[in-house]
């Protein structure tokens, strides 16, 4: 190994691909919506296949209050500052969808069992930005900057929330949000300067649940904002129509220098690809379409749903999950412009392929989805949203969500559920629970950005 | 001050006397009423209930749609009595909050206020 003596994460993506094996992951669980009046939870759960705790939950650490909806989270520090020794990867940021309260989580000074160091109270979020239902957080070398979906009223299309490395409000981070309707994904490209934002929709009408009708309204998003990244402001807007519905996840190629991307149109299911061409001109394209299901019993078919995308770290591989038809899929990227279906895995869904898996019964589909910096170990989890969950699947306010393993062959391409690795979120401790985003501690596939 | 008495008919017929310029869900959790609740805007229906009689004023909720109206559902974060009201609170009073969209779509008189045609306005 190189470089100990530097800041946190990797030189390179090709050096975080050496990295040793991940023994411990943190994953979110929550109660809001559920019926059991206890707060949302840090969850560490054991990966290390030596260890007599593996594929078991060793620690929770409870939020102060009850109806946070944890869901997504992010590191205080990156390989976007690798090059800084006094920077350290030690504080994982845990915001609230609906409380609007940031966590900062201690996970350095003991990894087996995290401790809440600050909380940045949700009100004055609101107070001092007019911000409000906080998402992505990616660090910007030593500053933090985290999507926030509304303003203080739950109204579109928020803004940009800027913490520094002290986990004090700076302020909003943009200068401007130019025609942006909706927020939701980000991620950046410094080498090109430039960022790409997605669109879910306002607070307002997602935390609800989902009404279908309303994407006909206009209240959903179908556009991508591509920011110079420098000015902190959006330049150029693609309409992506009806192959866009919904653009959720957003992921560059991990490699710096390449100015493809992805992201994930959930409603539409679609994979759209964007790139930088030989003018210099940023140019997008459709490269998968899942197909809706028809269901025999339901007026409307039933579209796959892409919750997530995620590159593999050599960005040879895109996954996705449809987490209504219940599918995780695999495709070679190697040609960006012609994804190659590779692999396919069932875990519950809608569709009624694999309703149960590893002797669980899997209530919800593939979600959220975390790749090992080597490419090998998929881990899933199955709740999406609580409101969304109580729409799509209601039985898992009694089953919980659970967390299941893929194996993926980086060789020649496909995926195998592994038979040994269940995280049964059904039997926790204080009931049934639901499970959504995981991060290792030493960075991961959809953690870590170099500039 | 104007107080109006709010029983939950789901926790036994308690009764609790509130003051009617307060969100029902503040004026219960400080006389102890154990609820679930979210963002405190009337945006994400997390502390929805049922109100099975009397009036409130919930202006400020975004959260419900018509139909969710039509069946009940108040959102307590910000909603204020205009009387007495009997109440079924939590997630057992969710029954008829949550549908599959693809199974069971809205009429266009059900969507939210601000994009629902009115019924007497359709031909």
């Amino acid at each position: 190994m190189t470089n100990h003596c530097c800041g946190p994460g990797y030189a390179s993506p090709a050096e975080a691909m050496r990295a040793p094996r991940e023994k411990l992951l943190y994953t979110i669980a929550i109660y809001t919506g559920t019926g059991i009046q206890k707060p949302d939870y840090l969850c560490t759960i054991d990966v290390d296949p030596e260890s007599s705790t593996y594929s078991q939950v060793i620690s929770r650490l409870q939020m102060p209050g009850i109806g946070d909806e944890l869901h997504h989270s992010g590191w205080n520090a990156c390989s976007s500052c690798h090059g800084d020794a006094s920077m350290e990867r030690k504080y994982l940021i845990v915001p609230g969808v609906r409380s609007s309260n940031l966590h900062i989580v201690d996970c350095g000074t003991d990894p087996r069992n995290p401790t809440l160091f600050k909380v940045i109270d949700g009100a004055e979020i609101k107070t001092r930005t007019n911000l409000s239902a906080p998402h992505t957080v990616h660090c910007l070398g030593s500053e933090i900057i985290v999507s926030m979906l509304g303003d203080a009223q739950g109204n579109a299309p928020g803004g940009y929330l800027q913490l520094s490395k002290e986990f004090e409000i700076v302020g909003r981070w943009e200068n401007s949000m130019g025609s942006i309707k909706f927020g939701y994904d980000f991620w950046y490209q410094p080498r090109h300067n430039v960022m790409v934002s997605s669109e879910w929709a306002a607070p307002n009408t997602f935390m609800p649940g989902f009404d279908l009708e309303e994407v006909g309204h206009l209240k959903y998003g179908r556009e991508i904002h591509f920011w110079d990244f420098e000015k902190k402001e959006p330049k150029q807007t693609f309409y992506l129509g009806e192959d866009g519905l919904i653009p959720l996840e957003v992921r560059f190629h991990h490699n710096p220098d390449s100015s493809h991307g992805f992201v994930g149109a959930a409603l539409s299911a679609n994979i759209i690809h964007w790139w930088k061409d030989a003018a210099g001109d940023w140019q997008w394209e459709k490269i998968v379409d899942v197909d809706n299901e028809p269901h025999p019993e339901w007026p409307i078919p039933i579209p796959g749903v892409i919750s997530v995308i995620l590159l593999s770290m050599d960005d040879r591989y895109l996954y996705l999950c449809n987490w209504l038809h219940g599918d995780i899929r695999q495709y070679d990227i190697s040609d960006p412009h012609n994804a190659k279906l590779t692999g396919q895995v069932w875990m519950g869904g809608l569709l009624g392929r694999a309703p149960e898996v590893n002797g669980v019964r899997v209530t919800g589909g593939p979600q959220m989805i975390q790749l090992s910096l080597d490419g090998k170990r998929l881990y899933v989890t199955t709740s999406l949203f609580s409101t969304w969950d109580n729409q799509f699947y209601p039985e898992i306010r009694t089953n919980g969500g659970c967390m299941l393993m893929v194996n993926c062959d980086t060789e020649n391409g496909g995926m195998e559920i592994d038979p040994l690795f269940v995280v049964d979120f059904g039997k926790e401790p204080n009931g049934p629970s639901r499970c959504h985003e995981t991060r290792y501690p030493g960075g991961d596939c959809t953690s870590d950005i170099w500039v | 001050m104007t107080s109006f008495t709010i029983t939950l008919a789901n926790q036994g017929g308690a009764a609790f006397d509130v003051d009617h310029r307060k969100p029902l869900l503040q004026s219960l959790r400080e006389q102890g009423v154990d609820l679930p609740y979210g963002c405190k805007y009337g945006g994400c229906i997390t502390c929805a209930a049922k109100i099975i009689s009397g009036k409130v004023d919930q202006k400020a909720q975004r959260a419900l749609n018509n139909r969710q109206i039509n069946n009940g559902y108040i959102i307590l974060c910000v909603a204020r009595p205009m009387s007495d009201c009997t109440l079924e609170v939590g997630v057992e009073s969710h029954d008829k909050l949550y549908r599959n969209p693809f199974l069971d779509p809205l009429a266009a008189h059900e969507l939210k206020a601000d994009i629902a045609t009115p019924l007497e306005a359709k031909k």
